[in-house]
């Protein structure tokens, strides 16, 4: 256990966990949004796994990373589309929509994987480089963690403020808490609800793909049948443990970004306790977070609640 | 603009259209997918078709392949329809094979009479607490039952790697094939049909949909199960103790997925594995759903989709399509299916644009 405990393998764990939090905390701001706007989008895991598929076929095909990003993020609009269709325009229970489209994407993603890979060998690629900082990463200890990371974590990290600035002090901001809060009186405003939640959708759904893809190019060679691993939904906890606050929200996604890198640290230093255990930290953290912060102050009055027009 | 006007009544004319469109469409995109990935949509259908109904073999097969699709149908059926949107299934399927491996260490040559009772039962008891301990998340400390369960189902998946691969039960003299030896005969579930694996397994099921039928239809509990999905606030005011109520569903429906554990290790594989039993729990969520949440349609929906999961081993050895359009189409169907259960609740008019 004390190998964990070294200097060496500490700063390795909170570089590396910093590279996982990206993923999940693109997710969990977008979440954060969508549920703001009063969508409960339990699609998180399949849009994250639509993302990492589709970064994965046009990453193996042009070698264009930006490429990638940008296709997979078109992708996360069009789940998002769709997600809104079923959920702001049919009013489908949101629960049963964001489960039914998991297993869409899981059956999906697979099945266009195995067709694109035939019966020969899926091709891989190498994932991308870091772009360090000049001056600020030469800092001891918090430059290699904070300031020698990837472009797409500088942007994560940076989107916290800027989306708790978007909820607080924009109108479009205010506009889509209303329609998570009372959407009687937006519609009395002569705004429409639709709107706000098929913009929060398309946003949410588009970032989390883009953090899909953040996990193929940079954690993957090749795309593997549900790679997303269950980090869609631990944005989903992240949110509700985050009391749906930004920075919050960003503490919780740390927990389990770190505990994420310490389990594959753990399997690399050869710790005597079997992997699997660590494999399983970040899934019982989820749970315990869940049972120790039950403060539910912050969750909009009307998230889930489909709204029908009088 | 669509706006949705809700119907006062629907008639079953109307409802068997529209889910009877909703399969249509789901198979014309599935045959869709298999032109976009190159092969010949009949070729494809067609050995599907072959590999599940070709001959009585394919069809007794498509009867095992269904079976622990019934009982994870069934599990999702009755959690679902109290609005418990448990997914644990998966996880309880794995929890169930495991309970029953375990009872088998202490089973020794016991008798085929005594074992498979003693293992069913035992793999029934760790569903129901697997099930249980999220519905006891629920109640007691308000963790939302999805994120419990589909947390715990990588929980028990990594457990029982652990316990397969260094851990107590792995294989001696072999690390690398996450498997248990092969059972005595003791733990084999009987055969229904001799030469095909059609095992007890199959029976079970059926009396277990007759049984949940029974429950939701005429006992005070299913009234209670379809209320609690209704409205919770009411049942309270009626003096019902909803805490209970919740935590019994979760354990009804963690010991029918069980089954479905039982029924894949100790009636087809004869050994304990997981990749197996991979799928079987979402699958089942899918089959309740598209059965209307009701155990007869479950079964049904169980039975296409294990006629759909055999035939496709058929179809891959045949044509290039990779098995895994199954899964595929079945989050199609899915999706037309929860389509067209909104096209019978509310009829859909066009309007200009939203004059507010």
């Amino acid at each position: 256990m004390s190998e964990l405990l070294s200097p060496e393998i500490l700063m390795s764990i909170m570089t590396a966990a910093m590279g996982v939090a990206t993923i999940i905390l693109l997710a969990a701001l977008g979440e954060l949004v969508t549920e703001r706007a009063g969508i409960w989008n339990m699609g998180v895991e399949g849009t994250m796994l639509s993302g990492c598929l589709i970064a994965y076929l046009v990453m193996a095909s042009t070698g264009s990373p930006i490429l990638a990003a940008l296709v997979a993020m078109g992708a996360g609009l069009a789940v998002g589309l769709l997600i809104g269709f079923m959920t702001v325009t049919l009013r489908v229970d949101h629960f049963v929509t964001g489960l039914g489209f998991n297993l869409l994407a899981s059956g999906l993603t697979l099945f266009w994987f195995r067709s694109y890979v035939g019966r020969g060998k899926p091709p891989s690629y190498s994932t991308i480089d870091k772009a360090p900082i000049p001056v600020l990463s030469d800092i001891p200890v918090i430059g290699p963690i904070l300031f020698d990371q990837h472009l797409l974590t500088y942007i994560a990290f940076f989107s916290v403020p800027v989306i708790a600035f978007f909820l607080r002090r924009t109108t479009f901001g205010l506009e889509t808490r209303a329609a998570g809060e009372n959407p009687q009186f937006l519609e009395a405003k002569g705004l429409s609800v639709a709107t706000r939640q098929y913009s929060a959708l398309l946003f949410g759904s588009a970032l989390t793909a883009l953090g899909g893809a953040f996990l193929m190019l940079t954690f993957a060679d090749q795309f593997r049948p549900d790679i997303s691993g269950g980090r869609g939904w631990l944005a989903i906890v992240a949110v509700i443990a985050g009391n749906w606050r930004p920075v919050r929200t960003m503490i919780a996604v740390m927990v389990f970004a770190i505990l994420d890198s310490v389990a594959v640290h753990a399997q690399g230093v050869g710790v005597d306790v079997p992997y699997q255990f660590f494999l399983m930290l970040p899934y019982v953290a989820s749970i315990l977070l869940l049972v120790m912060i039950r403060s539910r102050s912050g969750q909009p009055a009307k998230l889930g609640v489909p709204y029908l027009r009088h | 603009m669509i706006e949705l006007v809700p119907r006062s009544s629907t008639g079953w004319r109307a409802q068997l259209a529209a889910y009877a469109l909703a399969l249509v469409l789901g198979f014309t995109t599935s045959a869709l997918l298999i032109a976009a990935s190159g092969a010949s949509i009949i070729e494809g259908f067609g050995a599907l078709y072959e590999g599940a109904f070709g001959s009585q073999e394919a069809i007794l097969q498509s009867l095992v392949a269904a079976t622990p699709l019934i009982f994870t149908g069934l599990a999702t059926v009755i959690a679902f329809r109290a609005e418990i949107w448990s997914i644990g299934q998966e996880g309880q399927v794995f929890a169930g094979a495991m309970c029953g491996y375990w009872a088998t260490l202490y089973l020794g040559d016991a008798p085929g009479l005594v074992s498979i009772p003693v293992i069913i039962l035992a793999a029934m008891i760790g569903g129901a607490l697997m099930g249980g301990f999220c519905g006891w998340l629920k109640t007691r400390f308000q963790v939302n039952e999805i994120i419990s369960t589909v947390m715990l189902n990588y929980v028990i998946v990594y457990l029982l790697s652990y316990l397969l691969a260094g851990g107590p039960w792995t294989e001696e003299g072999s690390t690398s094939y996450h498997q248990t030896p092969v059972f005595t005969d003791n733990f084999h579930l009987p055969l229904l049909v001799d030469d095909v694996k059609l095992h007890i397994g199959f029976a079970l099921a059926l009396v277990a949909a007759a049984i949940c039928w029974v429950i939701l239809k005429k006992t005070p509990l299913g009234f209670e199960i379809r209320a609690l999905g209704f409205n919770p606030t009411a049942l309270r005011f009626k003096g019902v103790n909803v805490t209970r109520t919740v935590l019994i569903i979760m354990c009804i429906s963690g010991a029918l997925s069980a089954l479905a554990g039982v029924s894949e290790i100790f009636g087809v594989n004869h050994r304990l594995r997981g990749d197996v039993m991979t799928g079987i729990g979402f699958t089942g969520i899918i089959v309740g759903m598209i059965g209307g949440l009701n155990p007869i349609g479950a079964v049904i929906a169980a039975l296409l989709f294990g006629a759909l999961a055999n035939g496709s081993l058929y179809m891959s050895v045949l044509s290039d399509i990779p098995p895994s359009l199954v899964p595929a189409m079945q989050g199609i169907l899915l999706l037309f299916f929860l389509t067209a259960s909104v096209l019978v609740r509310y009829s859909i008019k066009f309007k200009g644009p939203a004059h507010v």
